[in-house]
This record gives structure tokens, C-alpha cells and sequence, in this order.
């Protein structure tokens, strides 16, 4: 517990608070607004806190100091006070009611001055929002305050993405969006923010920050790693991946995370010190066994790493690089034999796909081998056709292995 | 969505689980600025799509010859 704290003392501190905040707002600071507003990362004891406690008549003391923004002020000191106690749904609500008041004052600004206070509003409700419906959880309530959290931030982008000056603060609040979505699993919800992105006409992505963009770029590629658009995923992620802060290796990684897969499904490999550099050796074997045409290799990566493979979402990607593993195999059939016995080389009997599975562990009979094997000449990954009576599966004569050239499989 | 599902455990298990994002991208700060190079990050280069060669000396390719000609003395 704080120490005493004197009623003069207390209204001491209010009062100091309160009028930065005033004189930021009346000076047009927008980087001191935001400091003022971040409240979702203090400790449960600070000097504001300590006097909100001492004090409680708080909220009268901010609706008569500063009577034009009294709808403002006493929510955001009880905010502040009930996050002080640990109640982090009173927090989120008194929150909201003080970031209502903030939109329909920023609304009304002309000019962008406090743009950097808005995106710490629209950061702080969610920072918020989460906790909260942990609290929720937690005593058996039903978690939603993170969705309400998501409909503010949907009235912020809508007064922030209108022809402007405040427009340039509008991929902020659609990161601070994307992340809400995906934890709820409402991904859906993305496609209409992302629409009213990428279809203005007068303003030019390029001119959003580039920490919005990475961001942006992280959270499209995702989803478009779902949907298997996997040329536009690569596109996005690697922007995503080239532009990213350098330092930020955890964020890094993340985009790493989906790139990979992306880039195997399109016959790129990353190099192994790649994956060293950033720890994401769950793909090491995996590269491996493209490499080697060893599908008892891949068979053991995927199922070592499943659970984190299916969590993240890559793990029927990854499951679809079998073919190309597949083909691998029998190209390097094909090189063996022909270092052998180069007139038959680009004759491969079903028989010897049938052993050489089984020595990776794999039975299948000869249909089986054939159904794969037709499936990898639909699918252009080897060129060729079958001499079905006899057998044997007879490769063209002309780039019977035609390059994946960054299509998808 | 989270919203009306029964209360047994599995469902609140499911419930903990979408409150947790282990691929949430971490937070630029608000002001942080970087300087994006032209070129990008060096991690931009580290890929090959050159791999696809003929090459059939290491390991794996000589324990697939022999597995291959271990087969061809069998029948013959």
C-alpha cells in the first residue's frame, strides 16, 4: 500500500496531471498528449495513482477545473484509477467512455496535431480490451470487450480514412484492427478495412509510415497465406521482411515465420543460416528432405513439428511440398540410371519407385505409385506419360523436370 | 467468435486460447522511425532457387544408388 498521502498533496497531483494535459491539448503537443494517455503499462502504484486514491472526489475536481472537457477528463482519471486497483474492466470501460470524448475532439481539430495522441488511444484500448476479457475469463464472464474495442477503432479509421490531412494515420488504426481480428479469429473482418486501403485513389500507399506498412504487409500476408494466394503472400511478406526495422529480430522472425513456407511452396529455399540466424530450425529438415527427395524426411519433420506448425496455420503449406519431394526423388532416379545406362535413363519402371519408397519407410503398391506419379505430370511438375501395360512411367526427353519458376504447385 | 458457447472447460480452454496470439507482431513504437534502405534487409538475399541441380554425390543420392543397383542384382 502507498504511503499516507495528504489531501493537499493529492489534490496536488490531480491537478498537475490535469493541467498538462490541458496545456498539451492548448499548445497543440501531440507527443505529450500521448505520453499522458498511456496508462495500460504503469505499475499498480504511481504518484497520480496514489493521490486518485487519496482523493476520491476526483472526478469533481476535473469536471470543475476544466469544464470543457469534462466528458473527457473524469473518465480518464477513473480509468486510471481502476487500472491502479487491478480492475481491468471498469478500467476498459471508463477507457472507452474517455476515448469516445477524445475521437469527437479530434473529430473537430483540423489540422493532425494530435495524431500521435489518437494512435495511443486507439493502442491503449485494445492493451486494455485484453486485459479485461482476461479478467472476464478468468471470474467465468463472457470476454467482450476486445470486440468493442475493435467497433471504436472502427468509427476512429472512419474518421481518420477520409480525404486529407489525417488520412496518413489511418494504417495505424488498420494494424491496431488486424491485430484484434486475429485474436478473435474474426480474420473476415480485415477485408473491408483492407479495402478501403487499397482502393483510394488520392492517397499513395507509399506515403503511410514505413512501421505501418511492415505491419500492414505482415498481417495481409498472413492472409493471404490462408487463402493460398501464395504469389501475393510472397509479395506482401517479403515488402513485409525487406522493410521491417532491422534491430526488431523478434518481428523478424515472425514475418520469417510465414515467408518460408511460402517461398517452398514456390521451390525457393532459404539458406540454413537464415534459419540459424533466427531460430526457425522447425524448418530445417524440412529444406532438407526438398533437397534430397527424402520423404521419410519430411514425413518426420511434419509430424515433429505439428502442433506448432498447425497452430501458426502453415501446416498444410508445408504438407503440399510433398509433391515436389516427390519429384525431386524421381529426378534423381532419373540421374542415377542415366549415369548407368543412358539410353533407358528416361524410362522409370513403377517397380523401382515401389522399392525405392519402401526403403523410406513407405509401402505403397504400384496404383498407388501411379496415382502420384500422374498427379505430379498434371500438375507440370514432371513432364511424361505412362506405358501403362508394361509399367513404366516414360519421361520426356525435353526438360522432363520443368523449374517451378515461383509458381506455386 | 468467442461470444455464446457453453461454459465446459474445453470451450473456456478455447476461449484462453483466442485470447493469446503468439505471431502478434510486436509494436513499433509510435514515434520510432528506422532508416529503410534501398536494398533491404540482408535477409532479403538469403534465399537460392538454384538448388534443383544435378547433383547426385551426397549422402542420400549414394545410399539411393546403391539401394538402386542393390535391386537391378537382385533381379538380374
Amino acid at each position: 500500500m502507498a504511503a499516507y498521502l495528504s489531501m493537499g498533496e493529492a489534490h496536488r497531483r490531480i491537478a498537475d496531471y490535469l493541467s498538462r494535459l490541458d496545456d498539451a491539448i492548448s499548445q497543440s503537443d501531440g507527443a505529450d498528449l500521448a505520453s499522458l494517455l498511456a496508462i495500460s503499462s504503469a505499475p499498480a502504484s504511481t504518484p497520480l495513482s496514489d493521490a486518485l486514491a487519496a482523493f476520491p472526489d476526483f472526478p469533481r475536481l476535473a469536471s470543475d477545473r476544466f469544464p470543457h472537457l469534462s466528458d473527457f477528463l473524469p473518465p480518464l482519471l477513473r480509468a486510471i484509477h481502476s487500472h491502479s486497483l487491478r480492475r481491468f474492466g471498469d478500467a476498459y470501460s471508463s477507457f472507452e467512455k474517455a476515448a469516445s470524448a477524445f475521437l469527437q475532439e479530434f473529430r473537430n481539430w483540423e489540422t493532425p496535431w494530435a495524431m500521435e495522441a489518437m494512435h495511443m488511444v486507439a493502442l491503449e484500448i485494445r492493451l486494455l480490451a485484453e486485459k479485461a476479457d482476461r479478467e472476464l475469463v478468468m471470474s467465468g464472464k463472457n470476454p467482450d470487450k476486445l470486440q468493442a474495442a475493435g467497433s471504436f477503432l472502427m468509427k476512429v479509421f472512419g474518421a481518420l480514412a477520409v480525404k486529407g490531412p489525417k488520412r496518413v494515420g489511418a494504417l495505424y488504426v488498420t494494424c491496431q484492427l488486424f491485430k484484434i481480428y486475429f485474436r478473435l479469429g474474426t480474420v473476415n473482418l480485415c477485408r473491408s478495412v483492407i479495402r478501403s486501403i487499397e482502393t483510394a485513389r488520392n492517397f499513395d500507399f507509399e506515403d503511410f509510415p514505413v512501421k505501418d506498412k511492415v505491419t500492414y504487409m505482415y498481417y495481409t500476408g498472413r492472409l493471404e497465406v490462408f487463402n493460398e494466394n501464395f504469389l501475393v503472400a510472397d509479395q506482401k511478406l517479403t515488402y513485409a521482411l525487406m522493410h521491417c526495422n532491422p534491430q526488431s529480430e523478434s518481428n523478424l522472425r515472425k514475418i520469417l515465420k510465414f515467408l518460408i513456407p511460402v517461398k517452398l511452396s514456390i521451390g525457393v529455399l532459404p539458406r540454413r543460416t537464415l534459419l540459424e540466424k533466427y531460430n526457425l530450425l522447425e524448418y530445417a529438415d524440412i529444406v532438407t528432405s526438398l533437397r534430397r527427395g527424402d520423404l521419410r524426411l519430411l514425413k518426420q519433420a511434419l509430424d515433429r513439428h505439428e502442433d506448432q506448425l498447425l497452430k501458426c496455420g502453415v501446416y498444410l503449406v508445408l504438407e503440399k511440398l510433398e509433391l515436389q519431394v516427390y519429384r525431386r526423388l524421381v529426378k534423381k532416379i532419373h540421374i542415377i540410371q542415366r549415369e548407368k545406362e543412358p539410353s533407358k535413363a528416361h524410362q522409370i519402371k513403377l517397380d523401382v519407385l515401389v522399392k525405392t519408397l519402401q526403403w523410406l519407410g513407405i509401402t505403397m503398391d504400384v496404383d498407388e505409385v501411379e496415382c502420384i506419379m500422374a498427379c505430379l505430370i498434371y500438375k507440370n511438375l514432371i513432364k511424361g506419360y505412362f506405358a501403362h501395360k508394361s509399367k513404366v512411367l516414360v519421361l520426356s526427353k525435353q526438360d522432363p523436370f520443368p523449374k517451378l519458376n515461383g509458381k506455386p504447385v | 467468435m468467442a461470444a455464446a458457447a457453453p461454459a465446459d472447460a474445453k470451450a473456456e480452454a478455447a476461449k484462453m486460447d483466442l485470447l493469446e496470439d503468439d505471431d502478434e507482431f510486436e509494436e513499433f513504437e509510435i514515434d520510432q522511425e528506422w532508416d529503410d534502405k534501398e536494398d533491404g534487409n540482408e535477409a532479403v538475399q538469403q534465399w537460392e532457387d538454384d538448388w534443383d541441380d544435378d547433383d547426385v554425390n551426397d549422402d542420400f543420392s549414394l545410399q539411393l544408388r546403391k539401394e538402386l543397383e542393390g535391386g537391378n542384382t537382385q533381379k538380374s
